[in-house]
């Protein structure tokens, strides 16, 4: 079978890279790591206050915000900013440092002031109901192999918050997420296939991780998609989760987007016209409580009605093989909590047989072409329903809708039609902020390496070259740098960290075990078993902590007194140890300090 | 540059050697602002930008917000804007906050205000909280009595800093309303998707269309969540937090009630029935020569005497229990015959007591008089409230007397 993503589809794709930087959230002064402890919860609704999009959709949104209740739970990384009772604080610079660093990184032209704008979000993901952000660099490019990929913005926003659970008509989000910052990178729609957006975006990422600060954890990079083919709108693709799964959603995103460029033109051949779009629901529960069908039967006990309606000329096209319009009208619906509707084409189904479906057809007096749907619903929401009906089905005419997709799994659903550009307006909390020459000629001097630079950087330090390709690749390279800067071992170190691929959380350990190994107290042979069975670190840890550079200067304090030793035996303990306190107060425990000292004493003792 | 060019007009200019287009929004210092096609805002150095071309804005970005839904009707509640977050809307293209020309198409569609009732609006003013004077406090006394003559609830929408004082000064110079006077604001700008203003106003006005509430009430969040408003007493109440949704909070009384998400009022038994067999009374006058001042250790003297000389009246935030300094209390025994002195505590909660310390008992002795429970700011207003309407000595008598609940021998809590 001949792919559906080959060159002949001219395929545009964008990408919307985001970067967790690592420090302080971006409009408060909370660590962007809590400890995770929750200290209480509170919830809120929403409004939505600024109406861009179509009556239609504007009427779905407010349905679905009517009854929706977004709870917080509150963690030990979040305080009133986050709470929306506090209004934001200067945002952190080394924050726009390291957006500055990024877009001189991708060739950008850095603005003159920064302006916060305020993107309306009503999904409860922003307490506000709003997401902060600022362009910081436009109009770059970024090489990758022959190909110049555009840049049109690198932005500097915050993080929403992290949904932890969905039940009825609430949504609960924990705050730990909300207000860290991110580096988005927006690249213009440069890449021709799914394949070449994977590596960009691989690539892309080792770049940006250059500048250090960024959250190397797996949920810290996610990657917004923005896809068109020829005879086709754009479409967004939001939240997809892995390198790997860039390419698989894109592929199938293609095989949607070819298909329902195909159903347009059967349609137009089929001389389905805008006129003719008109949904009529006719009320059948009299007669459907006597099929033997649960979903019916269901729908009638929970007090809706039973509506049939005719879908025109859309037999066939609403479930067989890649045409899946089908699934188009049921997302619209789920929307506003609709969870779903029957259609002919995956009928007889549902109890519903042969006869029941020649009883309907008839009725609606269709023709050869003509499908038809049945779904349970309450009389209120009836108009509603019509309306997002005749609308999906109107723009089936026109191949694909601009709109906003979620990747589920390897899949796309729809969210919402794509926001407008008057969904932003200024944040009025934050003034401007001007971007000096200083803050310029700061960051031009602090910029990181390049790729092939730091590899040399690697390399320079002992590491093999395949690790240090590897170690680039896994965001690992910082860490392995540190480690073997301090504790030496470039060969061992690089490839177990390459291996093990630390998180955030890891490092201290790796500094002890490294540690142990640089002082001779561990085989090289004991790393991943203690790598791997923290309680045996436990021991090590506290013994360790005692550095024999500590211990060694206790000594060299003690010898120096010698003479006073000598002179008054054991009760030289008291001054010499006010002596080294003064210096090791804070740096080990008293207990550990004494033991020293007396011990130091007493050799010096016994030499004599 | 903002001569020539006008807001919304299309413009292309150079910068940094690239070519830039947008909307031109304003200009902010040495930068102006422009809005690219994406939504987002960005600033430019004026010297650094050359603009190539600047158009005339297309007619559809006009503002035309704002329409009025209901008309006049007999009946019903009348929102007056006085001010403050509550009753200004963010420019979207601009980012300027601007003030309302009517709640209704801004806070609620349609469907949603009919379920509440009659509703109309007026804009009485429009100014800052604090730049609120005892002149708007009349003004806004005779505009609630005189709606209330028409038959009208009212629901004052005011900025938050200084509601207190607001609901104070109408407390005491309106008796006997015969309809609800209800205050409300907002913590978060209206702009805002999570903005408190909706749920306080429907709240306020399902309050002030509903209940029997006699008490001038301020109405806000009780906590960081949607789910219910406290109804406080307007000489009880008082801001105690900056920024925070529930800032308000009754001191040294319950509130009133609560309202819950559903709009549900359920009123405690402390509040005070309206009663329309007797007469309102308006007093509009207030005098403006009485001070209020918070004692702290350190306090210059000469700074201290100048303000009570100056004053026909002050109230003294004393320490604890309502002391200030002995030094002060003979200086102040000249003025027993010639000023109130009223004396209330910066603990706020809890009453003052000037017969426990013997610096109490020679406050009395000089004529101070200790105001029990009340509030600093209650008790400044109703100093005022008093000197401007009532002879010198009934004054005195009246400032730690209950007129309207706003002092008590009795706390629980």
């Amino acid at each position: 079978m001949r792919s559906l993503t080959d060159a002949q589809t001219d395929v545009r794709i964008g990408l919307e890279i985001h970067f967790q930087l690592k420090g302080e959230k971006l409009f408060c002064r909370c660590p962007t790591e809590g400890k995770g402890n929750k200290l209480g919860s509170f919830w809120r609704k929403l409004r939505a206050v600024s109406g861009e999009v179509s009556s239609v959709d504007k009427a779905a949104v407010m349905e679905m915000e009517k009854e929706r209740e977004f709870h917080y739970e509150i963690t030990d990384n979040s305080c009133l900013v986050e709470f929306d009772e506090e209004p934001p604080h200067t945002p952190n610079g080394e924050n726009i440092d390291a957006a500055i660093k990024a877009s001189l990184l991708l060739n950008c032209k850095i603005v003159d002031a920064l302006n916060f704008m305020r993107k309306i979000v009503i999904d409860g993901s922003n307490t506000s109901g709003f997401q902060r952000t600022a362009i910081v660099g436009i109009n770059g490019y970024f090489e990758h192999g022959n190909k110049k990929i555009g840049i049109s913005t690198v932005c500097l926003e915050e993080e929403a918050s992290r949904k932890i659970d969905e039940k009825d008509n609430k949504i609960y989000y924990s705050l730990e997420r909300l207000g860290i910052p991110l580096i988005e990178v927006s690249t213009s729609p440069d890449i021709s296939s799914p394949k070449e957006a994977r590596e960009v975006a691989k690539n892309l990422g080792m770049l940006i991780r250059r500048i250090g600060k960024i959250q190397r954890d797996v949920d810290s990079i996610r990657q917004d998609l923005n896809i068109s083919i020829n005879g086709g709108n754009r479409v967004e693709i939001k939240g997809v989760q892995s390198l790997s799964a860039i390419e698989t959603v894109l592929e199938n995103e293609i095989k949607r987007q070819k298909s329902l460029i195909d159903i347009s033109q059967i349609l137009k051949q089929r001389g389905l016209n805008q006129d003719d779009i008109r949904i009529e629901f006719i009320d059948i529960a009299n007669e459907a409580i006597k099929w033997n069908s649960n979903i019916i039967r269901k729908g009638i006990e929970q007090g809706n009605k039973i509506f049939i309606f005719k879908l025109p000329k859309l037999k066939g096209l609403l479930k067989n093989g890649n045409y899946r319009l089908g699934k188009e009208l049921a997302d619209r619906l789920r929307v506003i909590g609709i969870g779903g509707m029957i259609h002919s084409d995956e009928l007889p189904a549902y109890g519903i047989n042969e006869s029941i479906i020649s009883w309907i057809r008839q009725i609606l007096n269709l023709e050869e072409n003509d499908a038809f749907g049945i779904i349970a619903i309450p009389e209120s929401k009836s108009a509603l329903v019509k309306n997002i009906l005749e609308e999906r089905v109107a723009q089936s005419l026109g191949g694909v809708p601009a709109e906003t997709r979620a990747a589920i799994g390897d899949e796309t659903r729809f969210m919402r039609p794509l926001p407008g550009s008057s969904r932003m307006y200024p944040e009025t909390d934050i003034p401007l902020i001007i971007i000096t020459k200083e803050m310029l000629e700061k960051n031009i001097k602090d910029l990181p390496k390049g790729v092939d630079e730091t590899i040399k950087k690697l390399e320079s330090l002992g590491i093999p070259k395949q690790e240090a390709m590897v170690s680039l690749d896994l965001g690992l390279d910082e860490i392995i740098e540190e480690i073997v800067k301090k504790y030496g071992n470039p060969t061992v170190a690089s490839s177990f960290i390459n291996r093990v691929r630390p998180k955030e959380k890891d490092k201290e350990k790796l500094n002890i075990i490294f540690n142990l190994l640089n002082q001779g107290k561990i085989p090289k042979e004991a790393l991943d078993t203690l790598y791997q069975y923290p309680e045996k670190l436990e021991e090590l840890i506290t013994s360790s902590k005692q550095t024999p550079q500590l211990e060694n200067r206790i000594r060299e304090i003690v010898q120096a007194r010698r003479e006073l030793i000598l002179e008054r035996g054991e009760n030289a303990f008291k001054p010499i140890m006010g002596e080294v306190m003064k210096e090791m107060r804070g740096k080990l425990e008293g207990q550990i300090i004494s033991k020293i000292v007396r011990d130091e004493i007493d050799k010096i003792i016994h030499e004599k | 540059m903002s001569e020539t060019i006008k807001f919304m007009s299309k413009v292309t200019l150079k910068w940094k050697g690239i070519t830039v287009s947008g909307r031109y929004i304003n200009e902010i210092g040495d930068f102006i602002i422009i809005k690219l096609d994406n939504g987002y805002n960005m600033s430019f150095k004026k010297d650094g930008i050359e603009i190539i071309e600047a158009l005339e804005p297309d007619a559809q970005f006009e503002n035309n917000n704002h329409k009025k839904v209901n008309g006049n009707k007999v009946g019903g509640v009348v929102i007056i804007g006085t001010g403050g977050t509550i009753a200004s809307y963010v420019d979207y293209k601009t980012g300027a906050v601007k003030p309302l020309k009517n709640f209704q198409e801004a806070l609620f569609n349609s469907e949603e205000l009919e379920t509440l009732g009659n509703i109309e609006d007026e804009i009485l003013f429009n100014i800052f909280s604090e730049d609120m004077e005892p002149d708007h406090w009349i003004e806004m006394a005779r505009k609630a009595y005189e709606r209330m003559k028409e038959g009208k609830a009212l629901v004052f929408a005011h900025g938050t800093d200084t509601m207190s004082f607001s609901a104070s000064a109408l407390s005491f110079m309106i008796e006997n309303n015969h309809y609800p006077i209800i205050f409300t604001g907002s913590q978060r700008s209206s702009d805002r998707p999570s903005s408190d203003a909706y749920f306080n106003l429907k709240g306020a006005i399902k309050l002030a269309a509903t209940s029997d509430l006699g008490d001038v009430s301020v109405v806000m969040h009780s906590d960081m969540s949607d789910d219910f408003l406290s109804i406080h007493k307007g000489v009880r109440v008082r801001k105690m937090h900056t920024s925070r949704r529930d800032a308000f909070k009754s001191i040294n009384d319950i509130e009133l009630g609560r309202i819950d998400s559903m709009l549900n009022i359920k009123l405690n038994d402390n509040y005070r029935k309206i009663k329309r067999e007797n007469d309102m009374i308006l007093y509009d006058k207030f005098e403006k020569m009485v001070s209020l001042i918070y004692y702290y250790p350190g306090i210059d003297k000469e700074i201290f005497y100048k303000q009570i000389d100056k004053s026909k009246g002050s109230i003294i935030a004393g320490t604890g229990l309502g002391h200030i300094k002995n030094e002060f209390v003979h200086y102040l025994s000249q003025y027993r015959d010639e000023k109130i002195i009223g004396v209330t505590s910066q603990c706020l909660y809890g009453s003052v007591n000037l017969n426990v310390y013997s610096t109490g008992r020679n406050m009395l002795s000089a004529g101070l008089i200790p105001l029990k429970d009340m509030l600093p700011e209650t008790a400044y207003v109703k100093l005022g409230f008093l000197l401007g309407n009532f002879e010198f000595q009934r004054a005195k008598e009246l400032l730690n007397t209950d007129m309207r609940g706003e002092i008590s021998d009795r706390r629980t809590n």
